[in-house]
C-alpha cells in the first residue's frame, strides 16, 4: 500500500467522520426521524425502574411531589392543587413557583388528563396512595415518563427519588448537609435531656372530631425520633400510627404521665387553629407539664422534603433551650 | 279492679294498663333515667374513682381529674337529657300529626335543612366553631318547616300527606345542594362528616343552655295540642265535631316539633332511630293517648339517648364512637322486633 493511498484513504475516512459527525449534529435522532436524542437517566422508584429524561425542562408534579420539588429548587410547569394551609407555610419564591404553574386538578386522582397531555411534560412525578395511582397509571404513562411513590416511601428516599429524576441533586446535596449539621449540634447540645425525658406528642387537625385530639407519632416527630433519638410513644409493629386513633379530650388529663409534651405550633408560635380547642381546656392547663413550662409548641412546616424539615429542627433547637432544668 | 284497659283500635284489641301502671311504668322510667344520669357522669374513657366524681360535683377543685368530670362528662349528660327529650317528645309529634307509624322529624326536610345550614356556614361563611354553626342549624331547621307550612296549606287547611311530600322533596333538593358544597369544599366536609354522624360530644353547657328554652316552649306547645291530637286520631270530621280547630292544632303541632327536633339537632346533629322509635315503645306501653305518650317519651328518648351514649365510650376504647350511630345500631334491630310484634303499637 503506498503513502498516497494510505493519504486518500485517511481522508476519505476523515470526510466520512466530518460528514456523520455534521449530520449528527442535524438528526440526533440517528433515525433519521428528525427528533431530538435526549440524555436519558434510569429512576427507580415504587412503579419499577423508569427511564426519563436526564435534564427534563417540562415537569408535572402530582400529589405529595410539587412541593418537595420546588423546595429543592424544580419548576414544575403542572401541579395538582396544593392546600392554602400548606401554601401559607412555604417561603414567597417557592409560592410564586408553584402560582406560575398550571394546576391539572385537585388531588392525585382528579387530574385533567386533556390538560396534562397539553402541556406536553416530559417527566410527571407523582405520590399519592397506590390505589389512586393505579387507575390513572396507563393514562399517565402515555402522556409522558411517570415515576411513582406511594405513601409508605420514607421522606429521605423520596426526596433522593425526586432530586433525581427532577435533575434537582443540586439542591438537595446542600439541604442534606445541612440537616446532618443541625442534627448533630442538637444531639450534642442537648444529649442529656433526650437520654432521660419521655416525650409525648400531640395533635389535632382540620379533619379530626370535635372534642378529640390524637397522640400523634407521624409527621415531623418521626424526625424527633429517629434522627435526634428522642423517647416518644410509638405504635406496636403492624399496628396502625397511634396518631388514627382520636382520643376524647379527658384523656388530656392521661398526658401528666410525660416529662414533656410538644404541640403543634404556626410560624408565629401561637397553637395550630385546629389544635387551640386543647389548650383552651382546663384540663390541658392543669397538666403538670403545662404549669412547669414543659409543654413546648414546634412548628412543623411539612416533612417530606428538607427545607421545611430544616425549619422544624429549628423551632425544636429553639424549644428545647426553653425547657427548664429538671 | 284489673288495672288493664282494652283498646278498640283497629283489627284485634290491645290491652292497655290502666292510669296506676301507666303511673308506676312512668316512675320506673324515671328512676331509670335518674340512674343514667349517674352512670353517665361517672362512666367515661377514663377511669376516674367515684370519690373524686363526688368531689368534683360537690367539693370542687382544680384537681385534672375533677375538669373531666365538669368539663365533659356532665355537659354531655346534660346534653343527652334535653336532646334526648326534645327528640322522644317530636318523633311522637310527627307520628301523630302524619298518623304514620314511621314518621320521624327528619320527614319534614328538618334534618336536611340543619344540615344545609351547617354546610353553608362552613363552606361559605368559613364558620369553624360549632356555636356558630350550631344556630345555623336552627335556623336552617325553621326555615325548611316553615316553607313546609306553606307548601302544606291547601284550601282545607293544613294537608299532612301534602306537608310530607313538601319536606321529602325540600329534603332531597338540600341534601344535594348540600353535598354538592361539600365535596367542593374540604372544610365543610370534615366537618359535616362528624355533624352528620350525631354527636353529644364537646357541647358545653354554656352552647346548650341558650336552646333550651326553644325546647321548654317546644314541649308547652306539645302539651297544648295533645288533647287535640288525640281526637285528631279518630280522623278530621270527627275531631272537628268534637270542637278541636284542626288548622290551629296542626300548625302548633309543627312550631312544637321544630323547636324541638330544631333545637335538638342543633344541638347534637342528626340523631335517627331515637324519635322514630320511642314514640312507638312509649304507644305499645300506654296506648294511644298523647298525653302520656309524650310523657314517656320525655323519660325513655333520654334513656335510649344516654345508654347509647355511654357505650358509645366503652365500646371501643380509647377512641368513642357518636352518640348517633350507636343509636343507629341498637334502635334498628330493637325496632324490627317491635313492628314484627303482633301487638305492635298503632296509631
Amino acid at each position: 500500500m503506498t503513502m498516497t493511498t494510505l493519504r486518500r484513504g485517511t481522508a476519505l475516512a476523515a470526510l466520512l467522520s466530518a460528514t456523520l459527525v455534521l449530520s449528527a449534529c442535524g438528526d440526533n435522532s440517528g433515525d433519521g426521524t428528525g427528533a431530538t436524542t435526549v440524555q436519558k437517566r434510569t429512576v427507580t422508584a415504587g412503579n419499577g425502574a423508569v427511564e426519563v429524561p436526564a435534564e427534563p425542562q417540562r415537569i408535572v408534579t402530582i400529589g405529595n411531589t410539587t412541593l418537595p420539588l420546588i423546595d429543592m429548587g424544580g419548576k414544575p410547569v403542572g401541579v395538582t392543587e396544593v392546600g392554602a394551609s400548606d401554601l401559607g407555610l412555604i417561603p414567597a419564591e417557592q409560592k410564586a413557583t408553584y402560582e406560575a404553574a398550571t394546576i391539572l386538578g385537585s388531588s392525585g386522582d382528579q387530574v385533567d388528563m386533556e390538560k396534562l397531555a397539553a402541556l406536553k411534560p416530559d417527566v410527571i412525578l407523582a405520590q399519592m396512595p397506590k390505589s389512586e395511582f393505579e387507575g390513572i397509571e396507563k393514562q399517565l404513562a402515555s402522556v409522558a415518563p411517570t415515576v411513582f411513590w406511594g405513601l409508605d416511601v420514607e421522606w429521605k428516599a423520596l426526596a433522593g427519588g425526586l432530586a433525581e429524576a427532577g435533575n434537582v441533586t443540586g439542591g438537595l446535596s446542600g439541604q442534606k448537609a445541612e440537616f446532618e449539621k443541625k442534627i448533630a449540634k442538637i444531639k450534642e447540645t442537648y444529649g442529656k435531656v433526650i437520654a432521660d425525658t419521655e416525650f409525648v406528642n400531640v395533635d389535632r387537625w382540620e379533619s379530626s372530631d370535635p372534642g378529640t385530639f390524637s397522640v400523634a407519632d407521624f409527621g415531623c416527630v418521626e424526625i424527633a425520633q429517629g434522627d435526634l433519638g428522642m423517647n416518644f410513644p410509638k405504635a406496636a409493629a403492624g399496628a396502625d400510627p397511634l396518631g388514627w386513633t382520636a382520643l376524647p379530650f379527658e384523656q388530656i388529663a392521661g398526658l401528666s404521665k410525660y416529662d414533656v409534651i410538644t404541640y403543634p405550633v404556626d410560624a408565629e408560635g401561637k397553637p395550630k387553629a385546629p389544635f387551640a380547642p386543647v389548650v383552651e381546656t382546663n384540663t390541658w392547663k392543669a397538666l403538670p407539664a403545662v404549669n412547669s413550662g414543659r409543654a413546648l409548641g414546634v412548628f412543623c412546616p411539612g416533612n417530606n422534603s428538607y427545607g421545611p424539615v430544616l425549619r422544624y429542627l429549628d423551632s425544636l433547637d429553639t424549644a428545647l433551650a426553653t425547657l427548664p432544668a429538671k | 279492679m284489673t288495672a288493664l284497659a282494652l283498646r278498640h283500635d283497629g283489627p284485634g284489641t290491645v290491652p292497655v294498663p290502666g292510669p296506676r301502671r301507666r303511673l308506676i311504668g312512668l316512675v320506673v322510667a324515671l328512676v331509670v333515667l335518674l340512674l343514667l344520669l349517674v352512670l353517665s357522669v361517672m362512666i367515661g374513657s377514663t377511669a376516674i374513682a367515684p370519690s373524686v366524681v363526688w368531689d368534683a360535683l360537690f367539693h370542687p377543685s382544680a384537681d385534672i381529674d375533677q375538669f373531666a368530670i365538669r368539663d365533659y362528662r356532665l355537659p354531655r349528660t346534660v346534653a343527652g337529657l334535653v336532646v334526648g327529650a326534645a327528640l322522644g317528645v317530636s318523633g311522637a309529634l310527627i307520628q301523630a300529626l302524619t298518623r304514620n307509624p314511621l314518621a320521624d322529624p327528619g320527614i319534614l326536610g328538618l334534618h336536611a335543612g340543619a344540615s344545609f345550614a351547617v354546610t353553608v356556614a362552613v363552606g361559605l361563611l368559613g364558620v369553624r366553631d360549632i356555636g356558630g354553626y350550631m344556630w345555623f342549624a336552627f335556623a336552617g331547621a325553621l326555615i325548611v318547616t316553615l316553607m313546609v307550612l306553606a307548601l302544606g296549606a291547601t284550601r282545607q287547611g293544613q294537608s299532612p300527606v301534602v306537608m310530607v311530600l313538601a319536606g321529602v322533596c325540600i329534603g332531597a333538593v338540600l341534601r344535594g345542594a348540600g353535598s354538592a358544597l361539600e365535596l367542593t369544599n374540604p372544610a365543610a366536609f370534615d366537618v359535616m362528616r362528624a355533624w352528620n354522624a350525631g354527636s353529644i360530644v364537646a357541647r358545653p353547657l354554656d352552647l346548650v343552655w341558650p336552646i333550651v328554652p326553644f325546647l321548654v316552649v317546644g314541649l308547652v306547645l306539645a302539651v297544648v295540642v295533645s288533647g287535640s291530637l288525640n281526637a285528631m286520631a279518630l280522623g278530621d270530621d270527627l275531631a272537628a265535631a268534637q270542637g278541636v280547630r284542626l288548622t290551629r292544632t296542626r300548625v302548633l303541632a309543627i312550631i312544637a316539633l321544630t323547636l324541638l327536633a330544631g333545637g335538638a339537632t342543633a344541638i347534637a346533629g342528626p340523631i335517627g332511630f331515637v324519635g322514630l322509635m320511642v314514640p312507638h315503645v312509649a304507644r305499645w306501653i300506654v296506648g294511644p293517648n298523647q298525653r302520656w305518650i309524650f310523657a314517656y317519651s320525655v323519660l325513655l328518648a333520654p334513656i335510649l339517648l344516654l345508654a347509647s351514649d355511654i357505650l358509645g365510650r366503652v365500646v371501643m376504647h380509647p377512641s368513642e364512637i357518636p352518640v348517633g350511630i350507636v343509636t343507629a345500631f341498637v334502635g334498628a334491630p330493637v325496632l324490627i322486633v317491635l313492628v314484627r310484634r303482633k301487638k305492635a303499637s298503632r296509631l
